[in-house]
């Protein structure tokens, strides 16, 4: 990979980690506050704590497992063009 | 109810700790030799994913994710947990966003320090100086907190003086930074914080006992604290105070320089994949059972908060004293200590290196003058050690004025690095004029509106502080000149190179 491809690469990723962040806010929001007024609860805790605090903790794991394996990609972090001469 | 029993577990463990540094120091002689402040401030560009997760995870941990937040969520309930679990995108936020531009630009230009990146970046002393200050001062200022609130916590739970724990575990601390670098700590960072999870499943473990069961101390809330089921605890717990901490605690701590100086540390990209995975895990279970114990201690502490002594950080040690033995309690204690420590460690590390690094050698090459590696090495540990020492005799009777550095330490760090990192690796078109305006005035706008309370829509000064930063980076980057082509292309390479 060129070192310009790995920068483009590397601005992408970013990109997608900032919509992943805001992917997981979204979740937060909804599996908490969207469930704040809903009666049922599981295990003597509200559902809206499972949602909203257990439930987040779990998104944000598949969201960085889903970025890191089918949005990032592995190349070297040395330069390769130098690395040879 | 002083007993040696007490203090042995935390001994064993800091003991421990020293060892891994001296086994450490012995084993990178050779690379210390070669290029001393690369293996010491950097660890050599050798990280793997499990060290690079647990040990940005424990930096960002502390003393407060054993104290102030479970005290808090004590008296809020489950609304504190909620605004505590958006700390769970702070590691591959980071990592994801910085990650690998900063460790493709460290190597090319040889950096060590975040603030190597923006030197080289905006070619500008003057805004290489202020960050080194910036961080000498705001990092200063929290290991100060840090102890103090650990030697308090030490001294509550197991009846030996404050200053007694605070030499135990505080001049530990700086010793074994100082011999071990950035390997140690990193290596450290990982012991503590398998030690932190560890203390936390203890706690839980008898607490619930204590309580009579799960089951038992959620009916005493349901029917007792109906208000700490609700999200926004009946007014306590108001939607700024969630949009704050979303900024302040998550997605600002993107530029938070102790975290992303681990960017230059890792070996290749399957690390970096790792350590988002596992830091995610880490931290979010780590965040969710320490404040998920704070709730629970209603069941056991049913007092209101004048029987604790009216302040939040007495819980954690109550809750502690009142649901084990002695011998336990100083087991459990090694949590929050190994919380204190790992981010010391850290803070200490990056404080020395801005000034050995940033200042002390840079103004040396710029007067032609390379220096020695031996000198490096001398200048290094003395830093180090007169930093830690410093830090530690201050936390013995700590003025008034720490405490409100402190209180700026977090968000000024924040607002001075945001979009000085963000533009300084994503826009060409940043320059050195935009970034001295949004970082000095950024740093004093959060300031002066923390110090006078002033708010704007009752959202966190961290507000304010980004946007007037924002602003200011506009208006100075219109009014100076755009970097040199050859920054650009070292930067920029998928825009500028040919």
């Amino acid at each position: 990979m060129k070192r310009s491809d790995k920068f483009r690469q590397a601005n992408y990723e970013a990109k997608a980690t900032v919509l992943a962040t805001i992917a997981v806010i979204i979740f937060w929001w909804a599996a908490g506050f969207g469930l704040a007024d809903c009666d049922i609860t599981f295990w003597h805790t509200p559902l809206w704590v499972w949602g909203g605090c257990f439930g987040t903790w779990i998104f944000a794991v598949l969201v960085t497992v889903f970025l890191t394996k089918k949005i990032f990609v592995n190349f070297d972090l040395d330069d390769e063009e130098t690395k040879n001469d | 109810m002083t007993s040696i029993f007490n203090l042995l577990p935390v001994m064993l463990f800091l003991i421990f700790m020293l060892g891994i540094s001296i086994y450490i120091q012995k084993s990178s002689t050779a690379e210390r030799k070669k290029d001393f402040a690369k293996d010491y401030f950097i660890g050599g560009r050798t990280l793997g994913g499990f060290v690079l997760a647990m040990t940005t995870a424990a930096t960002y941990s502390s003393v407060s994710t054993f104290v102030g937040g479970p005290g808090m969520a004590w008296v809020i309930g489950y609304g504190w947990l909620y605004m505590a679990i958006v700390q769970v995108v702070v590691i591959f936020l980071v990592l994801g966003v910085f990650g690998k531009k900063i460790a493709l630009i460290s190597r090319r230009i040889d950096a060590v320090t975040v603030i190597d990146v923006i030197r080289a970046r905006y070619k500008s002393d003057l805004l290489a100086n202020f960050s080194a200050l910036v961080i000498v001062a705001f990092f200063c200022a929290t290991m100060v907190a840090q102890f103090v609130g650990a030697a308090k916590l030490f001294e509550a739970v197991t009846g030996f003086s404050y200053v007694t724990g605070l030499s135990l575990f505080g001049l530990i601390v700086v010793f074994y930074t100082t011999i071990g670098g950035f390997k140690g700590v990193a290596v450290t960072d990982s012991v503590c914080a398998i030690a932190m999870i560890l203390g936390l499943c203890l706690l839980m473990g008898s607490m619930m006992e204590v309580g009579g069961g799960f089951t038992n101390i959620m009916n005493y809330i349901s029917t007792s604290h109906p208000d700490m089921l609700e999200p926004l605890s009946r007014g306590k717990m108001p939607v700024s105070l969630y949009i704050s901490q979303w900024l302040l605690v998550g997605i600002c701590t993107l530029s938070l320089p102790q975290s992303v100086v681990r960017g230059i540390s890792y070996k290749n990209t399957q690390a970096l994949h790792r350590a988002m995975i596992i830091g995610t895990i880490v931290i979010g279970a780590m965040t969710l059972v320490a404040t998920w114990i704070g709730v629970l201690s209603k069941g056991i502490l049913t007092d209101s908060l004048a029987a604790y002594g009216n302040s939040v950080d007495n819980i954690t040690p109550l809750a502690i004293v009142k649901s084990m033995g002695p011998f336990w309690a100083g087991v459990t204690i090694i949590g929050p200590i190994a919380a204190t420590i790992s981010t010391v460690s850290s803070l200490l590390l990056a404080s020395s290196s801005s000034i050995i690094k940033d200042i002390y050698m840079h103004e040396l090459g710029k007067r032609g003058l390379a220096p020695l590696n031996s000198k490096i090495r001398t200048f290094s540990l003395a830093a180090t050690i007169i930093l830690g020492l410093a830090v530690y005799f201050i936390a013995i009777s700590p003025p008034s004025v720490i405490w409100q550095i402190n209180m700026f330490a977090f968000g000024g760090l924040e607002t001075a690095f945001f979009w000085v990192l963000i533009f300084g690796l994503f826009w060409p078109k940043a320059n050195k004029t935009g970034a001295l305006a949004a970082m000095i005035g950024g740093v004093l706008v959060y300031c002066t509106t923390m110090a006078l309370k002033i708010k704007f829509f009752d959202l966190h000064q961290i507000v304010l502080g980004i946007l007037f930063s924002l602003l200011l980076f506009i208006i100075g980057n219109y009014l100076g000149q755009p970097a040199d082509r050859k920054t650009l292309e070292i930067f920029f390479p998928e825009k500028f190179e040919n």
